[in-house]
């Protein structure tokens, strides 16, 4: 709604109610104009002030800068005259070391805040009625928040901005990240791409016979995967991928055939990542530790893709949404493969690095009720060295409960599991004797990230509005996908 | 008696018409001085807004030209010190 933003009073001259016990009412109606006009006059006056203000506060700034440039053009003046060309540095090291020229581009920020209104405006707005004054309510809230701000907020939309900036510069860096490990992880199993082609072609051989003749060979694969119990250790992990991958295409026969990425372990049908990620994107997170039974495969044999499965599912990176293509694939399968996953997976996963999520499936099996009772034998010599691996990878949201770094205390997190708690209590018992430091360790690790987090929300908060600028970058950031490591070490030490 | 000029009724009559006309005629008279003075209110006004505006303007191209000034400045200087700004 446009505003008017500078008004002069008495809009209407003549129009004013006459006293009633007057005689000469023309006179008094022309005495009456005079005398508003006079007013007008007045609020005339004070609007050319308001104008010529504003103008020489302008010409002001724009004096002060002139100066500085006509004294920098001086300096210049001086130091070209003395400018010898025999004495001109060629020597390459001046090339290398000299401080590379960037020109500053100040970019506006701030334009159209409360401060930067012009002052009739801001007149204009005081004499509005303001806000109920529900800030007194304040001091009733649990959460600390200004209870005004749930009436009308004008900070809100900068701060929903800020928020998402932040979370998508992070995002950014956690693929950029996983883009670097799953490099460094594919210069191993490069060489199983052959093999992934060759059970290609099983398969449309297989499918030439008729659909009815793919399902047996895909349990005698399934049950050869649960023997192997191979989710971790190199070989029965490929093993493992190509028969998930080979289960997908048999349970999907309707989605094409994706081409298999060179770093993608399951090569995701896209649509059916999009879908399942609003689906499965809370048990991703958790990372298979809340598991429902029709679940289970997708987490144990995903792990290094498994830390950003959600944010992947925006359409901002390509490859890796691992967790979602097993769901689909894993529908028929999923009672027997859980049963057989789970127990045989803490065994291989000491080899792997990638091993984190499935030491969760275990500790917690509220889920698992009916599967927990096969895996605690297993479970103990298996729990000793999963956890190791565990701590680092987690982000530091401090789980609410399930996760894997919080692994052994959260039975008694689990109220409402008594009765399958019975069998994970002897799971959690031995193993925590066997780490308990490790667990001190980790809880301490997880008040330290807390103390961090507030710290950045006090840096958050102090640095206050400057940040549009350095939002600004961060989005450059985002815009500019380049995989240069010193570049990505840079914005890693300046986001923390 | 009857045989007076119609002049000289409005004349006779202008006796009770006269301080009423008058007092139209001078209210006329007040309301064109108020129009003028009015309509010279606005004249300024106008004049306010349109030197505002122009004003405005040129402090614009202004500040372009001391921007590219600026710039220019900082590559000359930038051209001719000799490493002395190392980091």
């Amino acid at each position: 709604m446009p505003l008017v933003t500078r008004n002069i009073e008495p809009r209407h001259v003549c129009r004013q109610t006459i006293p009633t016990t007057i005689r000469s009412e023309l006179e008094c109606v022309t005495n009456i104009s005079l005398a508003n006009i006079i007013r007008q006059l007045g609020s005339l006056s004070k609007f050319a002030e308001d104008v010529f203000g504003e103008l020489f506060v302008q010409a002001g700034e724009f004096a002060i800068r002139v100066n500085t440039l006509g004294e920098r053009v001086d300096r210049l003046q001086v130091k070209v005259t003395q400018l010898d060309p025999k004495e001109e540095e060629v020597s390459l090291q001046a090339i290398t070391t000299r401080k590379a020229f960037r020109s500053s581009v100040t970019q506006d920020q701030q334009l159209f805040t409360r401060p930067s209104l012009p002052i009739p405006v801001q007149d204009t707005y005081t004499i509005c009625d303001p806000p109920p004054p529900l800030n007194q309510l304040s001091q009733y809230r649990d959460d600390g928040k200004e209870a005004l701000k749930f009436y009308t907020d004008p900070s809100y939309f900068f701060d929903l901005w800020k928020e998402k900036m932040l979370q998508d510069t992070k995002d950014i860096m956690k693929e950029k990240r996983k883009h670097r490990k799953e490099k460094k992880d594919n210069l191993n199993p490069r060489t199983l791409n052959p093999r992934k082609i060759k059970t290609r072609k099983e398969e449309w051989e297989r499918r030439k016979m008729g659909e009815e003749f793919v399902e047996p060979k895909n349990e005698m694969m399934n049950s050869s995967e649960g023997l192997n119990g191979s989710i971790g250790s190199g070989e029965g992990f490929n093993s493992e991928n190509l028969e998930l991958s080979t289960n997908s295409y048999a349970y999907d026969p309707s989605s094409p055939l994706p081409a298999p990425g060179p770093d993608d372990m399951l090569p995701p049908p896209p649509p059916d990542v999009a879908y399942n990620g609003g689906q499965y994107g809370t048990p991703n997170q958790k990372r298979g530790s809340m598991l429902s039974p029709t679940h289970p495969p997708p987490a144990p044999p995903i792990a290094s893709p498994l830390p950003n499965s959600r944010p992947n599912l925006s359409p901002l990176s390509p490859p890796p949404a691992p967790p979602p293509p097993p769901p689909p694939s894993g529908f028929g399968i999923p009672p027997p493969p859980p049963g057989f996953d789970t127990p045989p997976s803490p065994p291989p996963l000491s080899s792997s690095p990638s091993a984190y999520p499935s030491p969760p499936a275990p500790p917690p099996p509220p889920a698992l009720s009916t599967v927990s009772p096969p895996p605690p034998p297993p479970m103990p010599a298996g729990g000793g060295p999963p956890p190791p691996p565990p701590p680092p990878p987690p982000p530091g949201p401090p789980p609410p409960s399930f996760n894997s770094s919080a692994a052994p205390p959260p039975p008694p997190s689990g109220g409402g599991v008594v009765a399958p708690s019975s069998a994970p209590k002897p799971q959690p018992a031995p193993a925590s004797d066997a780490r308990s430091d490790l667990l001190q360790a980790i809880r301490q690790g997880f008040n330290l990230r807390k103390v961090e987090a507030q710290r950045e929300q006090e840096k958050r908060d102090t640095s206050g509005n400057d940040v549009a600028a350095i939002l600004s970058r961060r989005i450059a950031v985002e815009c500019s996908d380049s995989e240069d490591d010193s570049s990505e070490f840079d914005d890693d030490e300046w986001s923390e | 008696m009857l045989d007076r000029p119609p002049s000289c009724n409005s004349s006779n009559m202008a006796g009770q018409e006269d301080p009423v006309q008058r007092e139209i005629h001078q209210d006329w008279a007040n309301r064109e001085y108020i129009e003028v003075i009015t309509s010279s209110i606005k004249k300024i006004a106008d004049f306010l807004n349109s030197f505002d505006m122009s004003c405005r303007s040129r402090l614009a191209t202004l500040n372009e030209k001391l921007t590219a000034l600026e710039r220019r400045i900082e590559y000359i200087e930038a051209r001719v010190t000799k490493g002395e700004t190392l980091t």
